[in-house]
């Protein structure tokens, strides 16, 4: 009976773990992508870039500038909700370090 | 450095908690007294002043406790006050944004890092950092490696000829052939350029690239006495290839590339 219902059920397992599966990555790869400054630092480096090649203008600038930053934040504020660390903010010595 | 412990009867009691007051801190230099650097700080011309340790000093300016973003007022704020001092101190920079409670966490700061500090410092006295990047004019490398590489002006030629015939085999392997050649003359062109500035400079870094015309993005760590030396260099190199690459030289920048201390911090609640 074992290796029946296995293979009856097949169909119905198969595409269930599969789909766990992929909203397992699906998630982690967004929580990735929430939570990661890296691609929207370099942006705003390449922004900088443009200014400085003269291929966007000031007002072009700080408009793009802004769009970033809010970027920026969002991150940070993922990242706070996700409980991970976030760069910015006060800090001081940690504490075993002083101790 | 044994002159450590003579001065630390030095070290003024720290005054009362300013309230709500923040200390944003710059960069650490070698310094045994305390210093005003004017009102040049970040969030509209703070006074900047130093945090004093032995002889350590962190440079300061009062600050709300906030998140700073790195827009470009910002981001030029914190370098000013770096460019300032570095005229008449080798300093250590700090990362931008970097804000302490008190008074009281900057010393903790200096007391607990005093060795780490004070090692770095001893070895980037009087260095100074340079940034170069390279950009390069696509159509004009791809017009130079047409004119040297026999293959590939043959196969363009044919191509020409016989425009419509031409097999999309061909123009698969012209593409090919261009994309390969123009990798190999970027490595080419950035070997030279850090061959030409090897003997001027004490060290290099290079830098992902940005954009796609970006082929070289390096940061070289210099003494102060190579300044000339190292400035002429570049001059010289960027003349060599003005037909081809355009050069973007900054500096001097404090060594943020060449100083890399990991500080153990952590969220002051």
């Amino acid at each position: 009976m074992g290796l029946l219902s296995n293979i009856l059920l097949a169909p119905f397992l198969g595409p269930i773990y599969g789909t766990k599966w992929t909203l397992d990555k699906v998630d982690r790869v967004v929580r990735e992508q929430l939570t990661d400054d890296t691609p929207i630092k370099e942006d705003l480096m390449a922004l900088q870039m443009q200014l400085e090649m003269g291929e966007i203008d000031d007002a072009e600038y700080v408009r793009r500038e802004a769009e970033i930053m809010q970027r920026l934040r969002d991150v940070r504020d993922w990242r706070e909700k996700l409980g991970m660390s976030t760069s910015g903010g006060p800090v001081r010595v940690a504490e075993d370090e002083t101790e | 450095m044994a002159s450590g412990d003579s001065t630390a009867e030095k070290m003024e009691p720290l005054p009362p908690e300013s309230a709500g007051e923040g200390k944003y801190v710059y960069c650490i230099i070698r310094l045994d007294r305390s210093r005003d650097f004017g009102e040049i700080g970040i969030g509209g011309g703070a006074r900047v002043y130093t945090v004093n340790y032995k002889d350590l000093a962190a440079i300061v300016s009062d600050t709300p406790i906030v998140i700073y973003d790195p827009t470009r007022e910002n981001v030029l704020a914190h370098e000013f006050v770096n460019e300032t001092v570095m005229r008449e101190f080798t300093l250590i920079p700090m990362s931008f944004g970097t804000v302490f409670r008190s008074e009281k966490d900057v010393g903790a700061l200096l007391k607990s890092t005093y060795q780490a500090f004070t090692d770095v410092l001893e070895k980037m006295q009087d260095k100074i950092e340079f940034g170069l990047k390279v950009l390069w004019d696509r159509d004009k490398v791809v017009a130079a490696i047409e004119q040297d590489n026999d293959e590939i002006r043959r196969l363009k030629d044919e191509i020409t000829r016989n425009a419509a015939s031409s097999t999309y085999f061909a123009r698969m392997q012209l593409g090919r052939l261009v994309e390969a050649a123009m990798e190999e003359a970027s490595n080419r062109y950035v070997a030279d350029v850090h061959d030409q500035l090897k003997d001027v400079s004490v060290a290099s870094r290079s830098n992902k690239v940005i954009g796609d015309r970006m082929i070289l993005n390096a940061a070289f760590l210099v003494d102060r006495k190579a300044e000339k030396a190292f400035d002429e260099r570049v001059k010289a190199v960027s003349r060599q290839y003005e037909d081809l690459l355009t050069f973007k030289y900054t500096g001097p920048w404090p060594p943020y590339n060449f100083v890399n201390i990991k500080l153990k911090l952590e969220k002051a609640t």
